[in-house]
């Protein structure tokens, strides 16, 4: 800093001034106005040592904040898979648009005018966005999730003030299908129902955050000063579900609701030897990528939220007792009393229980069969309620079932202490009890798997990113409910009612099939609705090994009657009938053959619906060519189970090209490698006579596969003992 | 500095004030460039326009101040008044046709450049003060005579300047012309007369703009009250405090285009001290702060009374408006726009007060501050009697 020598006036070298003409005065001011600048620069000075150095860490915290700016990095949401590696839910990337008002400023008119025409909205909607908001506020929503697409025609346009956001957007694969199990996701693709709500905390990840720094020119760069922390993203979930049973299900549910003209349906599916859940669903269905059309309450999922009085199908106690117990043999007879009987109250009341069938005298079996109230109340007297009590509860009913769905009841099973006189009675045929369309099935499923009860579960495992396995789910045993010996009385029973009993209806040639009708007055808000039912069946296949547990219901059907047997029955025949035809053989589970790859296992696809087929193929990246008409796959190549490439094509041939040619003859399907169960079952749906030899595998078989011939002919089939372990059913 | 040396003088020129004029001319070519690449990035697609321009500037301003050097200040005494009525000229001018800035007719178009008479007019006065109070002497002392034309010239240039409107420059051109006329011996109750008649005026015509009269209040009310810091006042000093110390780095400051829009111009300063830091801004400070204690040197050796008040003029003018912008930016005054001199973006301003900057420096070279040690010993006079009667001149 140079300071003034002085204002004394020293005397400078080699100056010798002539004063001037009153220069007292004039260096007098002079010096005074020296003496006024150099204060104003300590004022400065002193202003700029106030600022820079004494409360500069103040006003550099503050400018930090000011180009400073902290993201998240929002983790990717866990895809769901079907049990075949199908992709039922995954995301995608929307575009969002959002607005500075401030740096928008008057601007506003002609981003409203812009917006308004590429969105079809009106000008006013977005002009009340930017006028209502409040003065300080600098980021405002324009659009939300829209596609790329349309985005890219905002940009084009690239207006100051208006900022571009990437979001992702769940993206259910198909639609409806499984939509209920899925459920929704919030407009944060939070879960809000179903698995997305149940396995939220998996699926969600762990978001990470960037602080970027704004330079002069604007842009953004990550900030050195802060550590950049990478999202984590979510899990993935391997389901139980079939996607091809879950197909099959629903179109049929729908189909019977339709016919039965029902306000409603539901079906569950499950594998009664692990209790996995292989498909659910209910009628009307919900799609996911549409939750904002639906109301509060449709994304319930009524086979674990709803109970209702289940009737006949829970003579499965009455009969479970009375067998595990040794207190009644199948062959014990019973007085029906004409299918009216009348049991005295203490009170001195009279209750009536009817039967719709009258006989004079039926077997305890034959009640089973047929279904028969009187048989049942009969039968309890002798059971007593301590045991009947009990053996509801070793059934399940009355305590949840623990299956990994959210917003499972428990149902109602009432003590015997709070049970009025005629309750055991009444009880003994479904009635004064209260259970949940999973308890029914998760109950058969425990007759199916020779009297023990698996848990119910529908998320197989949770997988990361990488494809390593977080946590997987063994089928776990809840308890043994009865013994083996009463498990096959009860198939037994349950058969017969198939066979000659209240469910003829499901029959199937060549398919051994056990289940039991049920039709119960419907609980509408705690009360019975008078002339409303709930009709259901549920069964088993096949009987001698059963492999599927499924059970269908209806709500108020009102077209062909209200029994189980004839409006449940036919949905939950179509669906086996199906079902069989379907029978994959699942090599591997998914996981083990990292989609990522590029190598993957051919889906089954046959006896699906060409619309979904294609879906799964597609969700795949496998291409699929169809061939013939019709809607429906009857035959695929590569056949299921091959190791194809992603993009690779699936050829698919269509039932109206199968079946029958234009002469009226068959083509004989391809048996080689099929068990004789299911070879037969084969020949069997298409109305061949069989003829076997050997046992064990298919290994050849006459006339050939291929060959046209005319229908009903006997086909020879030639079996070898198998070589490798038996392929599941399914 | 042989080279630098004023032929009708012989005498070197007062080497302290050129190189300080110097080093700010070029710091200000890398402030400028970093104050102004994101804007002009933005406007032009090129970081460099304004740099470019402005570099042109300083060129065209070395070649004024040069030309101040060489010419002998001694003949502008009687071309002031003919000059400065051109200026007035090109006031009126620019009134009628000039370019409009921001709501302000400041701007017309010469020669393809565009300038802003205000800034020739400010020195056309002061060259013309200076020239009259020479000229009259001890006739300033006298009310009609000698204060009221003084007066009444101020006045005409500093109202057409307002009119532009021009609030900032037409107020320096008041304050830096009291300055002189104090420092030219008016009396004290004259100047006291003036500026007490010219107190409700500029109430008056602050008022009569409703954003003139918000930022003397945000001013009034951040300094005496609660009230808050308007926005680019604000970045500003956020922008020195960020600098803190030792600054963040040429061509580092965050402020400068997010929050300080246009800060090449009058907000240079807050850049300086957000790139640079405190010493940063001290060593700009120092820089005017020598050109002014070289200034007052200057003007105590001059030889005769117009030497002395345009020395002091020139000076005062530099200096004065150096500390107005840095107190501005600081928020010591009130938010006006005015340049820091040499240092911010625009012409009009660095030309006319470089070729001022040179009148000075040909003032130094006829003094015998650094006399030519060849051609005269110490304690010699080389300068001719002074003639002291001039011409009669309004």
């Amino acid at each position: 800093m140079v300071f003034p020598d002085s204002v004394k006036s020293k005397p400078e070298r080699g100056t010798h001034l002539p004063d001037q003409p009153s220069g007292r005065g004039f260096s007098g001011r002079v010096f005074t106005l020296k003496l006024f600048l150099m204060v104003s620069f300590l004022v400065v000075a002193g202003r700029l040592v106030e600022i820079q150095i004494l409360h500069a860490p103040e006003y550099q915290s503050i400018a930090k904040k000011q180009y400073e700016q902290r993201f998240t990095l929002p983790a990717v949401r866990g895809n769901i898979y079907d049990r075949n590696g199908n992709v039922l839910a995954s995301n995608t990337m929307y575009v969002s648009f959002a607005a500075d008002p401030k740096i928008v400023a008057d601007r506003d008119d002609a981003i409203a005018e812009k917006f308004s025409r590429i969105f079809g909205r009106p000008k006013l909607h977005y002009l009340a966005k930017f006028r209502g908001a409040e003065p300080s506020r600098r980021f405002i929503w324009l659009e939300r999730r829209v596609s790329p697409e349309i985005a890219r025609k905002v940009e084009a346009a690239k207006f100051e003030g208006v900022v571009v956001i990437n979001e992702p957007k769940r993206l259910y694969h198909y639609d409806d299908l499984a939509g209920v199990l899925i459920g929704f996701t919030d407009i944060d693709s939070r879960g809000i129902s179903g698995i997305e709500l149940q396995h939220d905390s998996d699926l969600l990840g762990i978001a990470g955050a960037v602080t970027m720094q704004r330079d002069g020119l604007g842009r953004t760069r990550p900030s050195a000063d802060y550590p950049y922390i990478a999202p984590v993203n979510g899990h993935h979930l391997v389901l139980t579900i079939n996607l091809a049973y879950q197909a099959i299900v629903e179109e049929e549910l729908k189909r019977g609701v339709a016919l039965n003209k029902a306000d409603g349906g539901l079906a569950i599916m499950l594998n009664p030897k692990t209790g996995e859940i292989l498909a659910l669903a209910t009628s009307p269905a919900v799609n996911p990528n549409e939750s904002a059309t639906y109301g509060p309450g449709a994304a319930k999922n009524r086979i674990i939220t709803d109970m209702f009085e289940p009737g006949s199908v829970f003579k499965i106690v009455t009969a479970g007792a009375a067998y595990d117990h040794d207190i009644l043999s199948p062959g014990k007879r019973f007085n029906t009393e004409g299918g009216e009987y009348k049991i005295r109250l203490r009170s001195g009341g009279v209750r009536l229980i009817r039967d719709t069938h009258e006989h004079d005298v039926l077997t305890f079996q034959e009640g089973i069969e047929l279904s028969s109230n009187i048989v049942m109340a009969k039968a309890v007297e002798q059971i007593g309620a301590e045991r009947f009590y009990r053996q509801a509860r070793d059934f399940g009913f009355g305590i949840p079932t623990g299956v990994d769905l959210p917003g499972e009841v428990r149902g109602r099973l009432k003590k015997p202490h709070e049970w009025s006189g005629t309750s055991l009675q009444a009880m003994a045929y479904g009635y004064e009890v209260a259970v949940t369309p999973l308890q029914i099935a998760t109950a058969y499923a425990a007759i199916a798997n020779n009297g023990v009860l698996m848990k119910p579960f529908v998320v197989a495992r949770v997988v990361n990113e990488r494809g390593d396995v977080i946590s997987e789910q063994q089928p776990q045993k809840i308890r043994t409910v009865v013994s083996v010996k009463t498990a096959r009385l009860l198939t037994q029973a349950f058969e017969g009612a198939v066979e000659r009993g209240t469910a003829l209806e499901v029959r199937l040639n060549g398919l051994r099939i056990a289940g039991k009708t049920g039709t119960a007055k419907r609980i509408v808000d705690g009360r019975y609705a008078p002339g409303s039912y709930t009709s259901s069946f549920v069964g088993y296949f096949p009987a001698e090994d059963p492999q599927i547990v499924c059970l269908v219901m209806m709500d108020n059907p009102r077209a062909r009657g209200y029994y189980g047997g004839a409006t449940s029955g036919p949905v939950f025949r179509a669906i086996t009938q199906r079902v069989i035809h379907t029978s994959a053989k699942f090599s591997k589970p998914p996981d083990a053959e990292p989609r990522d790859r590029g190598i993957i296992a051919v889906p089954d696809v046959r006896n699906v619906r060409t619309v979904i087929a294609s879906k799964i193929l597609h969700g795949l990246q496998l291409s699929s060519q169809v061939f013939g008409e019709g809607d429906v796959v009857i035959r695929q190549s590569p056949p299921p189970g091959a190791r194809v490439e992603k993009g690779d094509v699936v050829k698919l041939v269509l039932n109206n090209d199968i079946g029958t040619d234009r002469q009226g003859r068959m083509v004989v399907p391809d048996l080689r490698g099929m068990s004789m169960r299911r070879a037969m079952n084969r020949l069997v749906a298409e109305e061949f006579e069989v003829e076997f030899e050997g046992s064990g595998v298919v290994s050849r078989q006459l006339p050939r596969p291929g060959e046209r011939v005319p229908p009903g002919t006997r086909i020879r089939v030639v079996c070898e003992p198998r070589g490798t372990a038996p392929a599941a059913l399914y | 500095m042989s080279s630098l040396t004023v032929k009708s003088r012989q005498n070197h020129i007062d080497l302290p004030t050129l190189i300080a004029v110097l080093v700010l001319m070029v710091l200000s070519l890398g402030i400028v460039y970093s104050a102004s690449a994101g804007w002009a990035m933005q406007k032009f697609g090129e970081s460099n326009r304004l740099l470019n321009s402005h570099a042109l500037k300083i060129l065209v301003g070395i070649v004024a101040l040069f030309a101040g050097v060489t010419i002998d200040y001694r003949k502008y005494r009687k071309l002031t008044k003919p000059v400065l009525l051109g200026a007035i000229g090109l006031l009126l001018v620019t009134l009628l046709l000039g370019g409009e800035l921001k709501g302000a007719t400041r701007w017309i178009q010469f020669a393809g450049f565009g300038f802003q008479p205000s800034e020739f007019a400010k020195f056309a006065l002061l060259f013309h003060l200076c020239s009259l109070i020479a000229a009259k002497g001890e006739a300033i002392k006298d009310f009609k005579r000698g204060f009221l034309p003084m007066i009444i010239w101020i006045g005409l240039v500093s109202l057409l300047v307002l009119l532009q409107p021009n609030f900032s420059t037409g107020t320096m051109i008041v304050v830096v012309s009291l300055i002189i006329l104090f420092v030219g011996r008016a009396r004290l109750h004259h100047l006291f007369l003036a500026v007490m008649y010219m107190v409700p005026l500029l109430i008056a015509y602050v008022i009569s703009a409703p954003y003139r009269l918000a930022r003397i209040q945000s001013f009034l009310g951040t300094q005496w009250g609660s009230g808050r810091v308007n926005y680019q006042l604000w970045q500003g000093i956020i922008g020195f405090g960020n600098g803190g110390l030792l600054g963040l780095g040429p061509g580092e400051s965050k402020q400068r285009d997010l929050f300080l829009p246009e800060s090449y111009g009058d907000f240079v300063f807050s850049i300086v001290g957000e790139e640079y830091g405190f010493l940063g801004t001290m060593f700009f400070m120092t820089l005017f702060f020598l050109i002014m204690i070289r200034g007052f040197k200057i003007a105590k050796h001059a030889h005769e009374e117009f030497g002395r008040l345009l020395a002091l003029g020139i000076t005062c003018t530099v200096t004065v408006y150096a500390l107005v912008n840095a107190s501005v930016s600081l928020g010591i005054l009130p938010t006006t726009g005015l340049p820091m001199p040499f240092v911010s973006y625009g012409g009009s301003s660095l030309v006319f007060s470089s070729f001022a900057v040179g009148a000075l420096l040909n003032i130094s070279a006829q003094t015998d501050l650094h006399p030519r040690s060849t051609r005269l010993p110490d304690g010699v006079l080389p300068v001719e009697p002074l003639q002291e009667q001039s011409p009669k001149v309004y």
